[in-house]
């Protein structure tokens, strides 16, 4: 009977090794028996590493150097000190947030209530409306920047026409420190968030009639309908959404350079055109890569917060 | 013309200062020319048009001519838009896989003393003897000298103007200045008559003068030293550009739309291309005075058709007129071992920067020639607009030549947006940018 305990712990751990054996063998015979797809995938993942995770880690490494054209050398966390000491960088920072913070729900927010009145429509107009929403999103951002710098336009673009029509004066949208940020944010706000219209359109496909039949015999009305079925299962969607568009958000770069090159100022500096700016005109190449890490860290901590809210209720 | 490109205003001896510059790179090995078989790399940016629009044509003429008479030699051009030049080559320095030859105006952005420290730039001084160097004005030599060494071939020398618009000046019955001299209060005043509602509906339709503010620009800088003062100090260990007369000529020019209304409330702004359609376009023409660098001259003379006059920045207290200037060359990136390709790619340089290139050059392509028997031969003998701009070349001063010097640009020319938004005065923003600048001359 003493015995009995000691044979049990034993057993587990034979059957916890037979398993992990077996795991071993069967990751192996996986490969073995879908080799062809796995040949498939070998192109691909190996750009992947060449194009992806070797820049990725090189950048790591770069980060706690001192770069030199001939030989660079070991920094420690020099680079990473400057980061945090600086003020450009704090600033940079200030700047991205407001933006994301402002932009990310506006676009997802926008994009579930575009997608909501389009899904609603017959067959040829939601048609209509989908290419009418996506289309933008195919369109360059610098081509989309370039017309909105002349909009924004002090002497001849639209919004100061507008304005003038009910006797406003005319606003230096991009010229101001106090308008040049929220003239991007609007900007940014304005530009229909198409690849969410569609990833709306073909989740709420998805869901089952019978739950709207359901809820229309215990009398609830389309918004409650809307509100209670198609908002809750939409959750998945509206994750991957929020986590892209804020991973896209940290990194505004183009209109930046396009519009306002980061002034009046400082006004519309932001973390990824301070990178570039630390990289390709300073040529410090080892205080890029820190701030580049320092940016992935905060999109790391931002998605996984996003992940664990959005996710709770699943 | 032999006066032109006197020793300038900054001694560019003073950036001999830094000891830590590297030893010619290749050993002391000079190849032979002749001995070369291979390949060389050359990127340029678009030059002047052929009657087929083809804006290279001149470089490939030269490369066609060069390959025929060195047999076995094969020269590739990379075309590389001007305004990627910089962001290209960047890229290539981090990569190591820049050209062998490429045009860089070493007082720009596209290239720093950092890198000539690093090896980046060869030197040149094993292809140009004493003789070779006399050709050249001495501010263009300089401006590619370092620690004693050369470090490329100039080309071409740029300056900074002021276009009046002569048609906007008749229909004000403003008179320009006479040989386009002038103190600031006669070019106030000028603005003050350029500035006027044309078609009496309480609107103001065309204004005086206009420029912006933007890092690596200095259409503005030259107002700045109306009442003398620099940015920095000669030794380049303060900044300077504090002083209460720099502040005065910084907020004067701001002035001129924040209380005198003389300028549009875009002056001060980035927008370059929009400023300057505002002076050229046919169907703006809404700002009488611009300057320019002496691109604008040609573009004024071709593209778009303009009656207008070449006049120097205003003076101030200091009763010198003042225009900043850059030199363009050509620069040869490190080569790794082989002393006769070294040779050949310094044969080819020189082969395109002879006296004849740069007079073809400067009658084609609007600019002034960095050699003075280029010079001699008088290519703009037939176009008094370039040669009124030449003949401010003895006003020219060049910007500091701090390693850091991006940095302190835009510390300054950020501070300076603010001061033209009418955000911070002139005194308060110099102020802050002394702060940033301080910590970046330590």
């Amino acid at each position: 009977m003493t015995q009995q305990p000691i044979d049990v712990a034993s057993k587990k751990e034979t059957e916890h090794v037979n398993v992990m054996k077996k795991a071993n063998y069967s990751v192996l015979l996986q490969i073995k028996k879908n080799y062809s797809a796995y040949l498939f995938l070998l192109p691909k993942l190996l750009l992947f590493t060449l194009f992806v995770a070797i820049p990725v880690v090189w950048a790591f490494v770069l980060s706690f150097q001192e770069y030199k054209v001939f030989g660079s050398e070991f920094a420690g966390f020099d680079n990473y000190i400057k980061v945090f000491e600086s003020e450009a960088f704090r600033i940079a920072l200030k700047n991205t947030l407001l933006f994301t913070v402002v932009t990310v729900p506006f676009g997802v927010i926008s994009a579930l209530v575009i997608s909501s009145m389009i899904f609603g429509l017959g067959k040829l107009s939601q048609s209509l409306f989908r290419s009418a929403f996506y289309l933008p999103s195919v369109t360059s951002m610098v081509i989309i920047a370039m017309v909105w710098r002349w909009m924004y336009n002090y002497e001849f673009g639209l919004f100061n026409y507008v304005l003038g029509w009910f006797g406003i004066d005319q606003i230096n949208w991009l010229g101001q420190s106090s308008s040049a940020l929220w003239a991007l944010i609007i900007m940014q706000c304005l530009i229909p968030f198409g690849v969410g219209i569609i990833m709306y359109l073909a989740s709420m496909g998805s869901i089952s009639h019978s739950l709207y039949e359901a809820a229309k015999i215990d009398g609830a009305s389309s918004f409650k309908q809307w509100l209670h079925i198609t908002i809750p299962l939409l959750k998945p969607t509206t994750l991957y959404l929020v986590l892209l568009s804020t991973i896209g958000s940290f990194q505004v770069f183009t209109q930046i350079i396009m519009m306002t090159g980061g002034g009046p100022g400082s006004a519309t500096e932001t973390l990824v055109h301070l990178i570039y700016k630390t990289g390709f005109r300073d040529f410090e190449f080892g205080l890029a890569a820190a701030q580049s890490v320092v940016l992935f860290v905060i999109i790391l901590i931002f998605s996984i917060i996003q992940f664990r809210v959005l996710r709770h209720d699943e | 013309m032999k006066r032109m490109w006197k020793k300038s205003m900054l001694s560019l001896a003073s950036l001999g200062l830094a000891a830590s510059v590297l030893a010619a790179c290749n050993g002391d090995e000079v190849g032979s020319a002749d001995e070369f078989k291979g390949k060389i790399t050359i990127w340029d940016g678009p030059r002047w048009p052929d009657k087929d629009d083809n804006k290279f044509h001149w470089l490939e003429a030269k490369i066609k001519e060069y390959e025929e008479a060195h047999e076995g030699v094969e020269i590739e051009l990379v075309q590389v838009p001007w305004a990627e030049m910089g962001d290209k080559l960047g890229v290539a320095i981090a990569g190591k896989s820049w050209p062998d030859i490429a045009p860089v105006d070493i007082s720009g952005s596209a290239v720093s003393i950092d890198h000539i420290e690093q090896g980046v730039i060869e030197p040149l001084d094993d292809f140009f003897d004493k003789d070779a160097k006399a050709d050249f004005y001495e501010n263009a030599l300089d401006a590619y000298t370092y620690d004693g060494k050369m470090y490329g071939i100039p080309n071409s020398i740029t300056l900074h103007s002021m276009l009046l618009n002569l048609d906007l000046f008749e229909e004000a019955g403003v008179t320009p200045p006479e040989g386009g001299e002038w103190t600031y209060d006669e070019f106030l005043d000028a603005a003050k008559k350029l500035t006027f509602d044309r078609d009496g509906d309480g609107k103001i339709d065309v204004h005086g003068f206009s420029t912006y503010i933007m890092p690596g620009y200095y259409e503005a800088w030259p107002f700045f030293y109306k009442n003398g003062g620099s940015p920095l100090n000669e030794d380049m260990t303060e900044f300077t550009f504090d002083t209460p007369e720099v502040v005065q000529a910084i907020q004067d020019l701001a002035d001129l739309k924040l209380t005198e209304k003389v300028a549009p409330e875009t002056h001060g702004g980035i927008d370059v291309g929009g400023t300057f359609q505002a002076w050229a376009n046919e169907e703006q023409r809404t700002v009488a005075m611009q300057p320019w660098a002496t691109w604008a001259i040609g573009a004024a003379q071709g593209k778009y058709p303009t009656n207008f006059a070449v006049a120097n920045y205003p003076t101030g207290d200091s009763d010198k007129a003042v225009t900043i200037g850059g030199v363009g060359g050509w620069v040869m990136f490190h080569q790794d071992k082989d002393a006769n390709k070294k040779a050949a790619a310094a044969d080819f340089m020189k082969f395109i920067s002879t006296d004849k290139e740069q007079y073809h050059m400067a009658q084609n392509y609007g600019i002034f020639p960095a050699r003075i028997s280029a010079a001699e031969m008088d290519p703009f003998k037939d176009n008094p607009e370039m040669t009124r701009a030449m003949e401010m070349s003895e006003q020219v001063v060049m910007l500091p030549r701090h390693p850091e010097w991006r940095k302190i640009d835009e510390a300054i020319q950020t501070q300076l947006q603010l001061v033209f938004n009418g955000e911070k005065t002139a005194k308060d923003a110099m102020a802050d940018a002394k702060k940033a600048v301080d910590e970046l001359l330590k």
